[in-house]
């Protein structure tokens, strides 16, 4: 189903999944920020880094093809902005790096979001004391994200089911609709959501 | 716990009149059903006995629970005592795991380790889902999630139930097993509901709400076997009543 | 416009996280002290929905579509600081659960499509408002210039970055990204307007963001202020390292020597041939000005069509 495909998240039992998320940031963060200050060029250390994520992918125990499909998926991103570079002066070198660079860069964080939950690296931020407005807001968010796109897609279907006009005005008008209205629904559940929250005895502030 | 409302009358904002002049009283333990049509105000009879409703409490509300009258002072404990269940497990079920929304309610009236995981695991088993403290939300079945906002209403430890459709949406097996538990639960109990065939099997006892009034309050067999009031008021006389004969 | 890791030197990465968190601590201390608790969760579920949002297709051509962004969208719902919490939440969330978006770089990004773009595009939205009087054309027409013109300053924010990072010239990141994002910004622009006014017929109540004047006119000349500061701190250092980033352009294709010696006379004209680049850069802020023009025009049509004058008794 969609909401599979959708959360990168996969679940195994293995040394990396059961690393405190708190940790794996860190390292991740660790290693992208190594990455950054390598010089564009320096071939011999980004093979060393590459070993090293593939290991770190072997003992985590997903399936290397779930986490090189998602890694194809994002990197269409990194080319976006690398062929940028191949219009400055020594262009092949420098795209030839910053390609290299910034997908082993991708190649981590698809790795972290592989073996951690978000819900994980919710509760890091908050122990790093990040405001409690923002912690809310991100828990709800990730709460309702999947309850949010069902209701949706129940829409779109409808909506589709309705359309007999193939056309992009048509197409247009029918998601703007659809958002328009998952707005307002939304906005329903959010007043739901707060009396549940009160009649369990929030106390906001 | 027992529950008494005493001439309730509530305006919406817009002046419409959605409660007028509501009296009743539940004795502890008893089970009732609340019945009507839609739009009589039943949902938003439910949101006044734990407070969520009117938006200011008056200094002499209509609503006591336990004797407690339901004011701005009495307001926490009130919410304690009462567990209200909404209609959309969805809306009620906002943490991000089984454990955290269980554990929020008594976390928020100062229960701490190592009582609170003992809480929450004894609720989860007393709703029948032992170990699901890790699971996540969106993974659970309707009728799970309905069950673990129940189990986070009794890990309050309420003495009162107030059940806004509970087996609206449940499949045949999911609607067996709310029913099944909540003839184990000994609490007072409020269910508001269209599934008449559950009210005969559970409630000895039916509120029927037309248009903000109450029109009738007894012994449910005797009011769903009045075909006249039924149809009065948007309901029908259910099967089960139909084709049984009186023993 | 997610900015991957390895783009962005540190230096420049740090900077965008140290401003970005300024933005969002702004942000948050408004909300802390205007937003009823009654609308706490609106907030993380309208970070939801806007999550939700950016995934419906608006086909363009060929099988390609367009997508929402929704910083004006959800500034004209929510007001500013609130837009600001909510795309900061679904960056994070994009950033930390899909990789999309460097970690390095985030705070960059949230700079960028977090503050920047709703905060000056706000700014627009209710000078535009307040300028047509109010009404549900003038709402919607404030919509889409203000959509427009926060996917260019975005990109303008996002160009700055790379260019300041050495990444890409200066001369080739800013008519690039610019160029390409005043194309996608009628597509914002059509779609936030689209959405707004779904909203406004059903429940124009919800369209809350011109019901808290107070607020309203203090916020904006926060986040305005903010959002130029912002800019302006980018683009200084990348303006004055300009020359540089032009030098070496201008060293490769030969125009060294010509260039050293016109630096020595005053700016007499602003004719092709004292700097190769200059012209260009004349002819995109020229780009720009037309692109705004035309976006304003495209936006009032729109506006018109989906809120006559005539006053029509609501359908229902």
């Amino acid at each position: 189903m969609q909401r599979g495909l959708l959360s990168p998240y996969r679940h195994a039992t293995s040394v990396v999944h059961a690393l405190p998320a708190g940790a794996k940031l860190g390292v991740a963060l660790a290693c992208i920020l190594l990455l950054v200050m390598l010089p564009r060029t320096a071939w011999l250390a980004y093979l060393g880094v590459a070993l090293g994520l593939l290991a770190v992918a072997i003992a985590s125990r997903v399936p290397l093809r779930q986490l090189l499909l998602r890694l194809a998926l994002m990197e269409p991103f990194v080319l976006g902005v690398a062929l940028l570079a191949l219009l400055g002066p020594d262009g092949t070198r420098v795209f030839a790096g910053m390609l290299v660079k910034s997908t082993l860069c991708l190649g981590v964080m698809v790795l972290l979001t592989a073996t951690t939950r978000f819900s994980d690296l919710l509760a890091v931020l908050w122990r790093l004391r990040v405001p409690a407005l923002l912690v809310t807001t991100l828990a709800l968010m990730h709460r309702y994200v999947f309850v949010l796109l069902e209701e949706m897609e129940r829409m779109r279907r409808a909506r589709r089911s309705r359309t007999f006009r193939a056309d992009r005005v048509a197409a247009w008008r029918g998601s703007a609709q659809v958002a328009g209205q998952l707005f307002i629904r939304t906005s329903e559940r959010a007043e739901r959501v707060y009396l549940a929250m009160c009649a369990r005895g929030w106390k906001h502030g | 716990m027992t529950l008494e409302v005493a001439g309730l009358v509530y305006r919406y904002p817009d002046g419409h009149e959605a409660l007028r002049g509501l009296s009743f009283a539940i004795a502890d333990g008893e089970r009732v059903a609340l019945i009507g049509p839609n739009g009589a105000g039943k949902s938003t009879l439910l949101l006044h006995l734990n407070g969520l409703l009117p938006d200011a409490p008056p200094s002499q509300p209509a609503v006591r629970v336990g004797g407690l009258p339901v004011t701005a002072a009495n307001l926490a404990e009130v919410r304690r005592r009462v567990g209200l269940l909404f209609q959309d497990p969805d809306d009620q079920l906002f943490c991000a795991s089984v454990w955290e929304d269980v554990a929020f309610g008594p976390q928020q009236l100062g229960v701490a380790e190592p009582e609170l995981s003992a809480r929450v695991a004894a609720v989860l088993r007393q709703v029948g889902l032992p170990g699901f403290e890790e699971r996540l939300p969106h993974h659970l079945s309707r009728g799970e999630k309905r069950r673990v906002c129940l189990a986070g209403l009794l890990a309050c430890d309420a003495r009162i139930l107030v059940l806004d459709e509970p087996t609206s949406d449940l499949d045949p097996r999911g609607r067996r097993e709310l029913m099944a538990l909540l003839k184990t639960l000994p609490v007072t109990q409020l269910i508001a509901t269209h599934d008449l065939e559950f009210v005969v099997e559970m409630c000895p006892r039916a509120i029927v709400l037309d248009g903000g009034v109450l029109v009738a309050d007894g012994p449910t067999r005797q009011l769903l076997n009045d075909e006249a009031l039924m149809l009065a008021h948007g309901l029908e006389r259910p099967h089960i009543l139909r084709h049984s004969h009186p023993h | 416009m997610h900015i991957p890791d390895g783009f962005l030197d540190l230096r420049t990465a740090a900077t965008a996280a140290a401003l970005a968190a300024t933005g969002v601590a702004v942000a948050l201390r408004e909300l802390r002290r205007h937003l009823p608790p009654r609308r706490v969760p609106l907030v993380g579920l309208s970070a939801a929905f806007i999550f939700a949002a950016q995934m419906l297709n608006f086909p363009v051509a060929a099988g390609t579509s367009g997508h929402l962004v929704g910083g004006v969208l959800v500034a004209a719902l929510l007001g500013p600081a609130a837009a600001v919490v909510v795309m900061t939440a679904v960056l994070v969330l994009q950033c930390l659960m899909f990789a999309d978006g460097g970690v390095t770089a985030l705070g960059a990004n949230i700079l960028n499509m977090g503050i920047v773009a709703p905060a000056a595009g706000y700014a627009i939205f209710a000078a535009t408002r307040r300028l047509g009087g109010g009404s549900l054309r003038a709402t919607l027409l404030a919509t889409g210039f203000a959509a427009w013109c926060s996917i260019v300053i975005a990109a303008l924010a996002c160009a700055a970055e790379l260019a300041a990072s050495g990444t890409v010239a200066w001369s080739q990141a800013l008519p690039a990204m610019c160029g390409v994002h005043m194309l996608i910004g009628f597509g914002e622009a059509v779609i936030s307007m689209l959405i707004i006014a779904v909203v406004a017929r059903a429940r124009p109540e919800l369209l809350t963001a011109g019901a808290a004047p107070h607020i309203a006119q203090r916020a904006t000349l926060a986040y305005g202020l903010l959002a130029t500061l912002g800019l302006v701190a980018f683009l200084a250092p990348v303006a004055s390292s300009m020359p540089d980033g032009l030098e070496r352009v201008a060293e490769r294709l030969g125009f060294a020597g010509r260039a050293v010696a016109d630096r020595a006379a005053p700016f007499q004209d602003y004719s092709v041939g004292v700097w190769p680049a200059d012209s260009a850069m004349l002819s995109l802020v020229v780009a720009g000005c037309i692109g705004a023009l035309a976006a304003f025009a495209a936006a009032w049509s729109l506006a018109r069509m989906l809120a006559p004058a005539a006053a029509r008794p609501a359908r229902r």
